[in-house]
Order: structure tokens, then C-alpha cells, then sequence
């Protein structure tokens, strides 16, 4: 009766004083693969995104959770007046990078998303802008 | 009829068809880049190759090729891929691959061939082009580097629109589709060539990135401008009308808009829509609730139920058929108020009595089919082309096409003037009349009358009213020579299939009931009437001007018209005036009369979308809906009813005309008249002569010509010498080819080629008193007085000025009191 009980414990007494399997999140770090799909960003080029406005990407997204709007700059051109995810409803699929024609967007290693505010899960043209 | 063999399948096609159209009959497709259905064949892209045996496997192009008997066509072989795949890399080979940024994505021929033939790769090398884009002109964005030189919008603009703005330029590979001297467009910005454009060379600036093209919804509707009725398709997101979309198998008009209708839409999503219903509390307009503002209505109206007499109504015939039938119902059935007008009462009397006079019912004899069948045309104004501008493309394809002869008798010239062969003759302002009664009398003077004339009902008073005309007095007396009077009426006459077009509107007051009953009393002359390519067409000016018709929106029983409310007002005998879309501070005679009555009357409603001269008076304004708010039915000049169809919600608090109509009619009566709008088109077609056996539902898109039928008496018509003034310039009004009414101003495409109100003025009229393009000028009349921009042209013969109606900040009712011709003078 008391011997199982007994087995049990010495399983747990050893691993006591064995390594840890488990990442000691957050004073670890993960080792996040190169093709993760985490957060997106929007390249930069020439001091400029490199989105063009196509509508692409809002239009394969499977999510819908991507809002452009374009607009016209001085030189007639167009560019992305408004660029917005909705963090909360994207899949990270990463169609959008990939429909991407000008390949203006990627997907970054970030994952911490977590936020306090349903707001704040709406990523704007200028948070999502690549930091260098 | 040819038999041929195309892919294996037996085909029968006419003998004048082509390959490519017979293929397309029977369900084959042959993909084309420079062929378009409206326009001549032209050959020039190479995309459309298919084979013939008999002509020994040579490639031909299907699209300028004719049937021949026994033909045997392949439209795919290896052989033929290769050489479309060939024609595709050809024209990539220039075309800058920049889809992502061009509108045209999506619906460009050239993408979706290259996806279909999967070219993606180019045996080819070469620079692109590097040509200056015309950003200048304010409506469409050239950009000749996608140009794929179909030219297709060369040729419409000149076999269709006949204006001529484009050709092709330079040689060899430097080709390209210029304008005058290389400059910016600048032409009647009709927005055919950006329709046809199979690329993005041409693409309209006020939608330039405002969507793409498969994220809009595309909803069939018709244009809520003027009485021609084009069908037209919205292109919509978000609730938001975002453009007009090109569908060639739209309408008689195969898709084609005028100006206005192409670029005119901007005024349905406008910021300066009216959003809430408006009270008068303290003197201003204030925000107020539908419950509140409806009670105030429906108070108003319960109480002048006893006093029938004191109310009256004016309602726009921009309103669909179903609100105008309510708006009977509610004034005339349930109120007893027969004092309901529309139009200033005076632009709808050329159909609601001179056509009902003469034929016994308020329309046109004749259909849009019968333009091209024609042989001679007989326009009454050159202003048909402003008035109707894509019933002037069908005028355009008849004389250049089918080779119809044109007349006009005109007082001033116009584009049809410039037609191959067209004649013009100007009259004296104000002699209209004269004129077509002139040319009666020549007809019954040299006997050219058709026999069944003598027969008709009333021809013998008739001729005998003509008896004392004497046609070189008239001719003296109208301007026009007295041979020049008598070629017309022989070549009137003596045409086998003639057909008269007598445009109304607004802006005309001299084209009411006598003129219409003097042109039909030409047709049942020389027995025009009744016959294919013949007869009259009296073109109401709004979108359902010939619905309101139709419906007898003005009084029946002897109640008042529309200027007789406006003095009913001023006099005090009309205390409660209900205004349904109608702007008569800026459209009705006399401005300062209006308003004076506007001011007086002591209880003014009015339902619109805007805050208009005439809303901002209102004690009580209810915010309506626009056409592409609500579903009913429009009745265009041409005779076909057709269904309207709501393609976004309506804005802010905005009500459509008919459940603001129906609420009032429930408040006052306790019961709604109609449970939808389909259960009014019913009651409508059990009641209103011709819409008999149409059905709400089976409309389609299409929409169906109802049949008009009456007994045709002539009417005698007298006729007086026009009114001069010496040492004064004679004032005509009329509309511009960019607007439409009152409601065009708040479109932002028409706004961006004609902004504001102008006198036009003949070059030698301008030079004697000092006055050069562009001058502000001041304008008087006994009426009243105006300044307004000079513009110089020589479209108006010498001492003949023209005002357009629509400018609400300086409206030409300000020195205008309705009759046909106001006497001026002009300094600076
Ligand atoms: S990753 Fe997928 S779901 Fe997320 S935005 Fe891109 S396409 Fe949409
Ligand atoms: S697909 Fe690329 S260029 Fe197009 S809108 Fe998305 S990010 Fe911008
Ligand atoms: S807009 Fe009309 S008139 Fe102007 S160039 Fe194009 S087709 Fe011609
Ligand atoms: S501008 Fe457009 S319609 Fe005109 S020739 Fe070029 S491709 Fe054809
Ligand atoms: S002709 Fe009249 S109905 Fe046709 S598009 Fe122009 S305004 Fe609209
Ligand atoms: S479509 Fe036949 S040659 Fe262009």
C-alpha cells in the first residue's frame, strides 16, 4: 500500500535535482526558428514602406483581418494611407506575405502579443512599420 | 443566312456577321483586344486569329473577317496559341507590368489574357516607354505608357461620341494615341474611351485608388439624371457608391453614359447630405427626431384636410413612380388638395397637354429604336445634345452610320451642327413656333400632305387657322430665309421615314404644349405618325419626367399649377406648401417671387437630400434618399420603364421619399396607403394606362417600352411674331452638358469641369461691348439683376445670349420670369 507511494516520490525526488525540460519562460528565451510566423512587418525601403496598396493581401487573407487603404502621394503614386491587422482574428497563415507582390511584407520572430486592450491588438501602418 | 463549320460545330450566322461574331453566337469564345461590338471593325491587335481551311490554314483575324458559305474555322490550335501567346509577349514587351497600382486590375483584357495563355516569360527585350502622364485634365489620368493601342478610344470618340479628341501620333514603335498637339484632354469628358480602354491607359481620376475592382459590388440601376433613362451600373463598398462601372450589354445605349451620368455620382455619398431631420425652433434649423418632425407634418396636413384649398404640393419627377403615385394618393385622394405641380408646371405641358391633346396621351408616338431607322431628323434646339447627350450619340450613329439626314432649327448652333452634312437654320429666340407652323404651311401649300391627313380629326379648323400665315412674312419674321423654310418642309415631307426630337425642360419655357402640338400637327400632316423611324419624340428633361407624366402629377381638377401655388403663396391663399425635391428658389421663374412666396407661406415643408436655397427656408426638412438608396421604378422620355435598385443603405437618418410618403399617409389616415414598394408598382399597373400586364418582378434589367395608344387630332396652334426690344440682347436659358436640374452641383465631376454659372456670348456681341472670356459681367432685365462669367464662343448667333438654369449662387431666375426670351442688357 505504501510502496507505490513511496516509488512515486523518488520519481519526483530525482528530478528535483535533474536539469529542467521546460523553458524558464520569461527569465529564458525560445529559440524562435527563422520561418516563424509571429508578428508582421512592413518593409522598408528608401526611408519609405515599401507597400504599394495593392490590396492583395486583404484580399487573400482568409482571416479578413487586414484593412488598406490607399492613397495618392505628391508624385501621383500610390501608397498605403491606412495598413491595419487585426491581430485577434489573423491565423498567421502568412498568405498575405506571400500573395505580396512587391514583397513589401514578412513576418517577424515576435510572438508576445499579449495586451491588455482590444484596441491594442489593432496593429497600425506605423507599428508595423520594420524596425531597423 | 451562311452555313459554316466553326470547331467541329455547325453555325448559322448572317451573311454581314463575322467570324468572330458568329462564333460568339453560338457560344464560342475568340479572346480580342481591339474589337469592341459598337464600333467598326478595325483588325489591328492580331489577338483574335483563328484559322480557315479554305483559305490553306492562314491565320486571319476573326474579328474583320466575313462569313463565307461552307467555311470551316478552328479557333485553337497549337498554331494559333502560339501566335496569341506571340501578340501577348508583343505588347508585354512595353507594358509596364504595374498592377499593383493600376485600377484596371482585374478587369484588364491584357491581364486575364496573360493569365489565360500563361505568358509568363518573354523571349523579347526592350525598354519601356517613358511618356509623360496627363495628369491634368480634371477627370481622366492618361497614362499612354500602358497603352496597348487598341484604339478603341480614338474610335468611339469619333464614331460614337463624334467629338474627336484623339489620333494616333508618330511612327512605328514611337505610335501613340495623342490629343491637340500632344496637350491635356480637354474635350466633353464623356468617359467613353476610359470605358472601352481594355488596359489601364485610361482610368477615371475621381476614383483613382479608391478600390479595386473585384472588392466593389456591381449593382444594375438607372441614371438619376435626365429623361434618355441609361442603365448604369454602381460600383459600391462599404455602403459607399464609389464609381460607375462599364457593362456594354447594358441598355439600347450598350453601356455607354454622358458625362454626367459617367462621372456624376459623387452627390450620393456627398458631405453635404442632409443626415437628420431639421425643425425651425427659434428661427434656425435644428437637429430633430423623425418622430418629432413627422408629427409636426402630419399635424399640419390633418388640419388642412378641411381646408383643402390652402395646401399644395410641388414634387420633383426625379421621384421613382411609386413615390409619385403615393404623393397622388396622399395630396390628391386622401387630402383633396388637386393643387400638386411639378417641374415650374410649365416644363411637363409639352407631354401633360399638348401630346395628350393631340395623340390622347401624355407621351412620345415614337421609340429610341426608331432614331437609327430614320431617314431624316428634325431636331427642335441644337440644346438636345446638352438636354439628352447619349440620345445625341444615338443621333451621332444614325446620320454617321446610317446615313439619316439631319435639319435643325436651332437658336443658337450646337455640336449636332458639326455632323457630316447637317444643316442648321437659327431662328430668332422665340420663334419656334413660327417656324414649325411655317413649314406646316408650306407643306399644305404645295400639296404635300400625305393623304391620310385630310382624315385625321380636326385638320380642316386646323388648316383654316394656318390660312392668313404667310411664309415670307413668317420667314421674315423668324430669321430663317423663306427658301431655306420651304427645303426643309419639302425634304420634311417628301421623307419616307422622319422623325422629329423636341427636347423640354426647365430651362425652355418656350417648348411647352404649343410647340409639341405644333411638331405633331407636321407629323399627322405628312402621316409620320404611327410609322417605324418616324413620328415625334418629346423628351422629357428629368429622370421620370415621362413618369410624372404618365401619373398626372399636376392638377386634374382645376386645382393649381405650379406657378399659381407660388402665387397662391405670396397672395395668401396657400398656407401649407409641401416641397418633395423640388428647388424652385433656383430653378422656377423669378427668383424674388419664389422667395417672397417661400417666405409668406406660412407653413413650408420640404424633402431632399441637400440643404438647398429652397430646404434652408423650410420649417420642417426631411432628409431623403438618392436613387441609389431605394428600389421603384423611373419611366424614361423613350417610353421604357425600368427598375431602379437599391445599392447601398441610405445615409445618416435619411428616409426614401416613399416610407417618408407612406408614414405621413398612416399618420393622417391610420393606415399606410402601400405595405412595399412593389404592391404600388401593382396598383399602378392596374391603373395607369400602358403599365397594364407589367409586373414589378419580371422588370428584369432590362426594363420594357410600355405602349402608348390614343386617337391624334390636329390643334390649331397660333403662332406670334417673336418679341424684340431694340438695343437689348435677347437672353435663352437651357441646361449644360454637365449638368442635370439643380442636383448636379453636388456631384464633384461635373463640378470639376463647369463649376459655376456663365453667360455665353457671341465673339462680335463681346467685342462691341468690350467684354473678353472669363469678364464678370453684369446682367439686368426688368426682373431683376446678376453678374456673372463671360464665356465667348461663336455658338450663339449676334444678339442671342444663353444662361445655364443650375447654379444656385447665381441663378439666372434672378433675372428671368419664365417666358421664353428675356430682354438684357450687358455691361461690365
Ligand atoms: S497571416 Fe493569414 S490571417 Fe494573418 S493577416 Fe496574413 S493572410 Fe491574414
Ligand atoms: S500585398 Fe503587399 S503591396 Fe499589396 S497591399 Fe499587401 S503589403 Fe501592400
Ligand atoms: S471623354 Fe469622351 S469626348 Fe473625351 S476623349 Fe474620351 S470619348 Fe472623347
Ligand atoms: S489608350 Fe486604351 S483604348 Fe486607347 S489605344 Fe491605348 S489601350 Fe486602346
Ligand atoms: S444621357 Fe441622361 S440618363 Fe444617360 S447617362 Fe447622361 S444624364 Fe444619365
Ligand atoms: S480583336 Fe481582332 S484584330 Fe484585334
Amino acid at each position: 500500500m505504501i510502496m507505490p507511494l513511496i516509488n512515486g516520490l523518488k520519481i519526483t525526488l530525482k528530478h528535483m535535482f535533474m536539469k529542467p525540460v521546460t523553458l524558464q519562460y520569461p527569465t529564458e528565451r525560445p529559440n524562435v526558428a527563422p520561418n516563424f510566423r509571429g508578428l508582421h512587418a512592413l518593409k522598408v525601403a528608401h526611408n519609405n514602406a515599401k507597400c504599394v496598396a495593392c490590396y492583395l493581401c486583404p484580399t487573400v487573407c482568409p482571416a479578413k483581418c487586414i484593412t488598406v487603404q490607399a492613397g495618392e502621394d505628391e508624385n501621383h503614386d500610390k501608397y498605403a494611407a491606412v495598413y491595419e491587422i487585426d491581430m485577434l482574428r489573423c491565423i498567421f497563415c502568412g498568405y498575405c506575405v506571400e500573395a505580396c507582390p512587391v514583397d513589401a511584407l514578412k513576418m517577424t520572430q515576435t510572438f508576445e502579443l499579449a495586451n491588455y486592450k482590444r484596441e491594442d491588438f489593432i496593429f497600425t501602418k506605423q507599428a508595423l512599420l520594420e524596425k531597423k | 443566312m451562311v452555313t459554316l463549320t466553326i470547331d467541329d460545330k455547325q453555325v448559322t450566322a448572317s451573311k454581314n456577321a463575322t467570324i468572330y461574331e458568329a462564333a460568339k453566337a453560338a457560344g464560342i469564345q475568340i479572346p480580342v483586344i481591339c474589337h469592341d461590338k459598337k464600333l467598326n471593325p478595325f483588325g489591328g491587335c492580331r489577338m483574335c486569329l483563328v484559322e480557315v481551311e479554305q483559305m490553306k490554314g492562314r491565320q486571319i483575324p476573326a474579328c474583320t473577317t466575313p462569313v463565307t458559305e461552307g467555311m470551316i474555322v478552328r479557333t485553337t490550335t497549337d498554331e494559333i496559341i502560339k501566335a496569341r501567346k506571340m501578340v501577348l509577349e508583343l505588347l508585354l514587351l512595353k507594358h509596364p507590368i504595374d498592377c499593383p497600382v493600376c485600377d484596371a486590375a482585374g478587369d484588364c483584357d491584357l491581364q486575364n489574357l496573360t493569365y489565360e495563355y500563361k505568358v509568363n516569360t518573354n523571349r523579347f527585350q526592350d525598354e519601356k516607354f517613358n511618356w509623360k502622364i496627363d495628369y491634368e485634365n480634371p477627370l481622366i489620368e492618361r497614362d499612354m505608357n500602358r497603352c496597348v493601342h487598341c484604339g478603341k478610344c480614338a474610335r468611339i470618340c469619333d464614331e460614337i461620341v463624334s467629338y474627336g479628341a484623339y489620333s494616333f501620333i508618330n511612327r512605328g514603335i514611337n505610335a501613340k494615341i495623342g490629343t491637340e498637339y500632344d496637350g491635356p484632354l480637354n474635350c466633353e469628358f464623356c468617359g467613353s474611351c476610359v470605358s472601352v480602354c481594355p488596359v489601364g491607359a485610361l482610368v477615371s481620376r475621381p476614383f483613382k485608388f479608391k478600390a479595386r475592382w473585384w472588392a466593389m459590388n456591381k449593382v444594375k440601376t438607372v441614371c438619376g439624371y435626365c429623361g434618355t433613362g441609361c442603365q448604369l451600373t454602381l460600383g459600391v463598398k462599404d455602403s459607399k457608391v464609389l464609381t460607375t462601372i462599364y457593362d456594354e450589354n447594358q441598355g439600347f445605349h450598350n453601356g455607354q453614359l454622358c458625362t454626367r451620368g459617367r462621372w456624376g455620382y459623387q452627390f450620393i455619398n456627398s458631405d453635404k447630405r442632409i443626415t437628420t431631420p431639421l425643425v425651425k425652433k427659434n428661427g434656425s434649423l435644428q437637429p430633430a427626431t423623425w418622430e418629432e418632425a413627422l408629427n409636426v407634418v402630419s399635424a399640419k396636413l390633418k388640419e388642412a384636410k378641411s381646408t383643402p384649398d390652402s395646401l399644395a404640393a410641388l414634387v420633383s419627377p426625379r421621384l421613382t413612380n411609386e413615390e409619385l403615385l403615393l404623393t397622388r394618393k396622399l395630396f390628391k385622394d386622401l387630402l383633396g388638395c388637386d393643387n400638386v405641380d411639378h417641374s415650374a408646371g410649365y416644363a411637363h405641358t409639352a407631354l401633360t397637354s399638348g401630346a395628350k391633346e393631340s395623340l390622347g396621351y401624355p407621351a412620345s408616338p415614337s421609340v429610341v429604336a426608331d432614331v437609327q431607322k430614320s431617314d431624316l431628323l428634325l431636331v427642335i434646339n441644337a440644346d438636345l445634345y446638352q438636354t439628352h447627350p447619349v440620345l445625341g450619340f444615338e443621333i451621332n450613329l444614325a446620320v454617321k452610320r446610317q446615313g439619316s439626314a439631319i435639319q435643325i432649327v436651332s437658336d443658337k448652333k450646337g455640336k449636332l451642327s458639326k455632323l457630316p452634312e447637317a444643316k442648321t437654320s437659327i431662328y430668332k429666340p422665340g420663334a419656334e413656333l413660327l417656324v414649325i407652323n411655317a413649314i406646316a404651311k408650306v407643306i399644305l401649300d404645295e400639296n404635300l400632305l400625305d393623304s391620310s391627313a385630310q382624315s385625321t380629326g380636326g385638320f380642316s379648323a386646323w388648316q383654316k387657322g394656318l390660312e392668313s400665315l404667310s411664309v415670307d412674312q413668317a420667314a421674315d419674321q423668324c430669321g430663317i430665309a423663306a427658301d431655306e423654310i420651304k427645303a426643309i418642309a419639302r425634304n420634311y415631307a417628301k421623307a419616307e421615314k422622319a422623325l422629329i426630337l423636341l427636347p423640354t425642360g426647365m430651362g425652355y419655357p418656350g417648348h411647352g404644349k404649343e410647340l409639341a402640338q405644333a411638331v405633331i400637327n407636321l407629323a399627322l400632316l405628312t402621316g409620320k405618325v404611327g410609322k417605324e423611324g418616324s413620328g415625334v419624340l418629346i423628351l422629357g428633361e428629368k429622370n421620370n419626367s415621362q413618369g410624372a407624366a404618365d401619373l398626372s402629377i399636376h392638377p386634374t381638377s382645376g386645382g393649381k399649377s405650379a406657378l399659381d401655388i407660388i402665387a397662391g403663396c405670396v397672395s395668401g391663399s396657400i398656407k401649407t406648401l409641401y416641397v418633395a425635391g423640388e428647388n424652385p428658389v433656383v430653378s422656377y421663374p423669378n427668383r424674388k417671387l419664389v422667395e417672397t412666396a417661400l417666405e409668406k407661406v406660412e407653413f413650408l415643408v420640404v424633402q431632399d437630400l441637400f440643404l438647398t436655397p429652397t430646404a434652408a427656408m423650410a420649417d420642417v426638412v426631411l432628409p431623403a434618399c438618392s436613387f441609389a438608396e431605394k428600389d421603384g421604378t423611373f419611366t424614361s422620355a423613350l417610353g421604357a420603364v425600368q427598375r431602379v435598385n437599391r445599392a447601398i443603405n441610405p445615409v445618416g437618418e435619411s428616409r426614401s421619399d416613399f416610407r417618408i410618403l407612406n408614414d405621413l399617409y398612416n399618420a393622417v389616415s391610420g393606415q399606410p396607403a402601400f405595405t412595399d414598394v412593389k404592391a404600388a408598382f401593382q396598383e399602378l399597373s392596374g391603373t395607369v394606362a400602358g403599365y397594364a400586364g407589367l409586373s414589378y418582378d419580371t422588370l428584369g434589367d432590362e426594363g420594357s417600352v410600355r405602349p402608348v395608344s390614343g386617337t391624334a387630332t390636329f390643334v390649331p396652334v397660333a403662332a406670334a411674331a417673336p418679341a424684340t426690344e431694340s438695343g437689348k440682347l435677347a437672353l435663352v436659358t437651357g441646361s449644360a452638358l454637365n449638368h442635370s436640374g439643380t442636383l448636379s452641383v453636388y456631384g464633384e465631376g461635373p463640378m470639376l469641369v463647369c463649376p459655376e454659372a456663365y453667360v455665353e456670348l457671341n465673339r462680335e456681341d463681346a467685342k462691341s461691348l468690350s467684354i473678353s472670356d472669363g469678364d464678370q459681367v453684369a446682367i439686368k432685365s426688368s426682373t431683376g439683376e446678376l453678374r456673372l462669367k463671360a464665356k465667348v464662343g461663336s455658338r450663339l448667333p449676334k444678339g442671342v445670349v444663353f444662361a445655364p438654369y443650375h447654379f444656385a449662387d447665381a441663378s439666372i431666375n434672378t433675372v428671368t420670369a419664365g417666358s421664353a426670351v428675356t430682354f438684357v442688357t450687358i455691361g461690365k
